[in-house]
């Protein structure tokens, strides 16, 4: 059957015929590039867009309010002002050269008069009219580490402040930025006086330091202590007498505005501001009257570092050392027990400095160095200084030409590591951090466990526990190394939201519950005039010995005695290093020297001192020393549990309370039990307290409900009045991702194979991370690596098992591949033999012709 | 994106050759040309044949023609190897096409877990396959038709050029591409697992890896429409 006949309308020119069908692919093929080009073009632009307002930073958007208000003052005040306008920028420019000069200038006081280092009652130095003559202070306090409230939120977490009460076991951690878990001060009740008065021992001025008048609360001393201005000296100042730890007893003492004088060693500054009457003021001068307590805080400079014009010699660096970075941003493994121990990070040890790294200019936006960082700084790439960007360089990934990246950074080759742990996980997963053992570890970091303070007193704090290193899945799908903290704090409930109750309230609220190591050192204090010379006194309870320590509390001890201790029974003792002995040794007391009733005397009037509504006493057996006005009396009291001696005999004496004509000992049941349960723990609450602090605040507050937070858990009285626990969202970890330090790629995770991660008993996916807290209990949050990271734990382990055959695979694999091989090159040469062949006989046959 | 584009046209573009070259056996000689007539039968064919599939006992056919053509051309016990290969090789590249083009993070978890597992055995198979079969595609030999298969199959019209070819060259052409295909997908597979090869190594074996299977599935669909599914049958 003919085409023409089946189909008679069909036309020649719709048939389809090899030119149209050519046509047809052309088009549709122009069609599709068409399509795919603006697909390409609208989505580069589209994420160009994207990235335009996530870039302009607050740097910017200052410079362009700046501009702003600069242009509106041209505008309205005419071109004269234009050139007053630009010359107020107190900016010299850069010569060009690399070093930094000798700083040789006059230093300012607050009121902008020059300091005269002779002068007697000299005033200390500001470093907003001192240094701002040539770098200006109001860019300069935009700054990362000075703008605190202002701080853009684009940024990544980073160490928060943490809020640490130890008496009723808080650890809430706070910042002015915007993430979850932190706490911001305003929403618990942080003026900048507090905050500052807490946590300016890190700070380095500026910011929350130097408060407008609108935001000065009432609660304030800021016209006592002076503002806290940005303290340059504090990373510049290249003299060996910058002292980190004279800032911070400065800050402590409230003297804001001589802390940066104290600390750079220009002058020593004594006196106390925070001694000193809300009502003073810095132009009221020194109190002839009070040379003791109240002391005004006076500088006395060291003219050796002025020259005859009182020009101060200044040794200030352009980029500061590591040094100064430290003082405020180390980390240490708690289980690093000397210095020796402890490692560096590697760039440091290659010679690089911190500020090597962590660049910035005059705004002080210091590049912080993740990959993504969105807060643009004028005139640096900051994607050249991540670690990508220095060991990467500009050479392209898959090959080609280009130069390696800063300093010679050595360009790593990553063999036999799959691609997509490039994209999923941080650099920082296999370099940086401690090694991940079975369970993180715990650590102390500079700002929250003050370390590198150094005095009579340990600052170093116990609290809060940080731990490190969790590999926990951000946003961005990455996995990324942490430190990690679980907020503890007394709250409020209201409705599904938890409000923080201030540990003051709760102390307030429960006397005699949460101070029990205070209350035991206060007491044993007392005892001192019982000890023998050197000696300090203790108390041994159950297996545990306690003695005061320098900061009120206890240090506790654990001893092995020959038998079992008697339960809710203690023994006096008295402490030289490793010695211990009783306190107290028997005697009699009618035949006791005057001068052990001297000493008994001290103790009691101690005692009474401490406990002004109790009635202090010693008894040996029947007979109790106690005061009579002041005096000490001696007599006979008749009480069954007092033991007492035969006619003559020595008997151990014992301190304790006179209540009712009885006898009760010095350390109350309660504390003692407390103090055995928590024992060389490192908690610092029982159940039983946290039970009774919550029932003295609902009893107080009946129309309220409240909990305690600690450990991943809500605890709160149930209708019977026993703990319960539960979970609440503000009860969950925080966690900020962790840079350094920095391991070699020889102690890099998977190093060895692959197996150091993906293994059936892995570190990284199987570590268990246990929620600690101020609380001692058993229910803690507990949860595996792999949670956090989001890569399911069984997975993780059929997984881990499959690098158990992965060899035999890896075998199995190579023999195939050769075998293939083999009969692909059989047949390979078997056709160029078949092709050759062809090839000769058709010669032949062209030959034959 | 390049990848995903250029498998897809790749493999939707011999599919629609492969089934039009079955519809068009459907047709006398003188029908056999490319024409709007012909393209419009043939959609309508397609049509029908995919719908076809939509029951069950469509499935349970091709599966029985395809255990047949196994025991039919495989000797004993060695069909085994035959169906490891393709029951493992269907995995793959199911698997690998599914995460590919629909998954912008590509193969991960379980289905990854597996697609390695099934990697070892295909390997295995291959090879087996390799040492059962290749004489049968050397050079010189004269194909399914000839020794290892009972019926002599007609040979592959050509539309471009009009003509018919000799069904062996396509059938040793579709079987040596697949071994070849094989070949470099255990070779990244096995570069990607050594920890001798640095990153921009790794990227090629990821790419080499990605279109290798491509090539391996043009390769199954050639050698499944010249060498197991009758030319008369449409699959």
């Amino acid at each position: 059957m003919k085409r023409s006949s089946l189909k008679p309308e069909q036309s020649p020119a719709r048939r389809l015929t090899w030119k149209k069908l050519g046509q047809v692919i052309i088009y549709a093929v122009c069609s599709f590039l068409f399509i795919f080009v603006t697909l390409q073009v609208s989505s580069r632009l589209a994420a160009k867009d994207d990235k335009r307002p996530q870039e302009k930073t607050e740097a910017e958007k200052i410079e362009s309010e700046k501009t702003k208000a600069q242009k509106r003052n041209v505008e309205t005040k005419g071109i004269i002002e234009k050139i007053t306008l630009e010359e107020e920028v107190k900016q010299i420019p850069w010569t060009r050269s690399q070093i930094s000069p000798l700083h040789r200038v006059p230093l300012m006081d607050e009121f902008n008069e020059q300091i005269v280092p002779a002068a007697p009652s000299a005033w200390p130095l500001s470093t907003r009219y001192s240094c701002a003559p040539c770098h200006e202070y109001e860019t300069i306090s935009q700054g990362l580490h000075f703008n605190l409230k202002k701080r853009p939120a684009v940024d990544r977490p980073s160490e928060p402040w943490v809020l640490v009460d130890d008496k009723t076991g808080v650890q809430l951690p706070i910042s002015y930025a915007n993430f979850p878990g932190l706490w911001k001060p305003d929403q618990i009740g942080l003026s900048d006086w507090q905050l500052v008065s807490l946590f300016g021992r890190n700070l380095n001025g500026g910011g929350p330091g130097e408060p407008g008048e609108k935001e000065v609360t009432a609660d304030s001393r800021w016209s006592v202590s002076g503002r806290l201005e940005i303290n340059c000296f504090g990373c510049h100042n290249g003299s060996p007498l910058q002292d980190h730890s004279e800032w911070v007893k400065q800050v402590m003492r409230e003297n804001f505005r001589w802390a940066a004088t104290a600390a750079s060693g220009l002058g020593e500054v004594k006196g106390m501001a925070s001694r000193l009457p809300s009502t003073w003021d810095i132009i009221d001068g020194p109190n002839p009257d009070d040379h003791e307590w109240a002391v005004v805080p006076e500088v006395k400079y060291d003219q050796t570092l002025f020259d005859s014009q009182n020009n101060a010699l200044l040794n200030l660096n352009y980029q500061p050392d590591d040094s100064r970075c430290l003082a405020c941003h180390s980390v240490t493994a708690r289980k690093a027990e000397t210095k020796a121990a402890v490692e560096r990070d590697v760039h440091a040890l290659a010679g690089l400095k911190c500020v090597d790294c962590h660049r910035n200019d005059l705004s002080h936006q210091m590049v912080r160095g993740f990959q993504g960082e969105k807060t643009a700084i004028p005139g640096i790439k900051q994607d050249s200084l991540t670690c990508a960007g220095c060991h990467l360089g500009e050479k392209p990934e898959k090959g080609g030409e280009g130069y390696a990246g800063f300093l010679g950074a050595p360009r790593p080759a990553h063999r036999g590591i799959p691609k997509v742990h490039f994209e999923r996980l941080a650099c920082t997963v296999c370099h940086s951090g401690l090694m991940p053992e079975k369970e993180p570890q715990e650590i102390y970091t500079s700002r929250a466990n003050r370390l590198g303070i150094f005095g009579k007193a340990n600052w170093t704090a116990d609290y809060p526990l940080i731990i490190e290193p969790v590999f926990v899945r951000e946003e961005d799908n990455k996995i990324y190394p942490e430190r990690m903290m679980w907020p503890a704090f007394w709250a409020e409930k209201k409705g599904k939201e938890l409000s923080p109750v201030a540990a003051q309230t709760v102390l307030e609220i429960s006397p005699g519950i949460f101070e029990v190591k205070e209350t035991v050192a206060s007491l044993l204090n007392c005892l001192y005039p019982l000890a023998e010379e050197g000696f300090d006194p203790a108390v041994l309870i159950s297996n545990f010995l306690f003695e005061p320590n320098v900061d009120g509390s206890l240090d506790v001890h654990r001893v092995k005695l020959n038998k079992k201790a008697d339960e809710g029974k203690f023994l006096l003792m008295q402490k030289k290093g490793s010695e211990v002995k009783l306190l107290l040794t028997a005697f009699n007391p009618d035949e006791a020297t005057a001068e052990m009733e001297d000493r008994i005397l001290n103790v009691l009037n101690a005692l009474k001192l401490q406990k002004p509504a109790k009635e202090p006493v010693l008894a040996v057996g029947k007979v109790i020393y106690r005061l009579e006005e002041g005096y000490l009396q001696k007599e006979e009291i008749e009480q069954k549990e007092l033991k007492e001696g035969k006619e003559g005999e020595a008997v151990l004496p014992a301190p304790g309370w006179l209540e009712d004509n009885t006898v009760r000992p010095l350390f109350d049941d309660f504390w003692l039990k407390t103090l055995v349960e928590l024992g060389d723990s490192g908690e610092l609450l029982t159940e039983e307290q946290i039970t009774l602090g919550l029932k003295r605040l609902s009893e107080a507050n009946p129309a309220r409900e409240f909990c305690y937070v600690a450990s991943g858990q809500v605890f709160s009285l149930d209708k019977d009045g026993k703990l319960k626990a539960g979970q609440h969202p503000a009860a969950r970890a925080v966690s900020w991702p962790l840079a350094h330090n920095v391991r070699p790629a020889q102690q890099a995770l998977g190093k060895n194979s692959c197996t150091d991660c993906h293994s059936l008993n892995s570190k990284v996916f199987f570590g268990k991370i246990e929620a600690p807290g101020p609380l001692k209990t058993r229910v803690r949050e507990e949860r595996l690596s792999s949670d956090l990271m989001k890569t399911g734990s069984f997975f993780q382990w059929i997984f881990g098992l499959t690098f158990a055959v992965r060899p035999a695979l890896k075998l199995v694999l190579a023999g195939c591949l050769l075998v293939i091989g083999l009969i692909l090159a059989v047949v390979i040469l078997r056709v160029t033999g078949k092709v050759s062949k062809i090839a000769d006989e058709a010669a032949q046959k062209e030959n034959r012709r | 994106m390049l990848f995903g584009i250029g498998s897809f046209l790749l493999i939707v573009a011999l599919g629609l050759r492969l089934t039009f070259g079955r519809y068009l056996n459907h047709l006398k000689e003188d029908q056999k040309k490319l024409s709007a007539e012909a393209l419009k039968g043939y959609f309508n064919w397609l049509g029908g044949w995919g719908k076809s599939y939509l029951k069950l006992s469509r499935w349970d056919k091709s599966l029985d023609y395809f255990i047949s053509w196994g025991q039919k051309s495989y000797r004993s016990w060695t069909v085994w190897i035959f169906y490891a290969l393709a029951l493992s090789y269907l995995y793959l590249s199911l698997s690998g096409i599914f995460f590919a083009w629909f998954i912008s993070r590509g193969l991960f978890g379980f289905p990854l877990l597996l697609h390695v597992a099934c990697g070892g055995l295909f390997a295995v198979s291959l090879m087996a396959v390799l040492f059962l079969r290749a004489r049968i595609y050397l050079p010189l030999s004269g194909g399914e038709g000839s020794k290892g298969a009972p019926e002599v199959a007609p040979d592959f019209y050509c539309l471009a050029l009009n003509r018919y070819l000799p069904r062996i060259y396509f059938q040793a052409a579709s079987f040596w591409l697949f071994v070849l295909a094989g070949f470099f997908l255990i070779l990244s597979t096995l570069g990607s697992m050594l920890p001798y090869f640095n990153f921009p190594a790794q990227i090629l074996f990821f790419n080499l890896h990605r279109w290798s299977a491509v090539i391996s599935i043009l390769a199954a669909m050639l050698a499944l429409d010249v060498i197991i599914v009758k030319p008369g049958q449409a699959g």
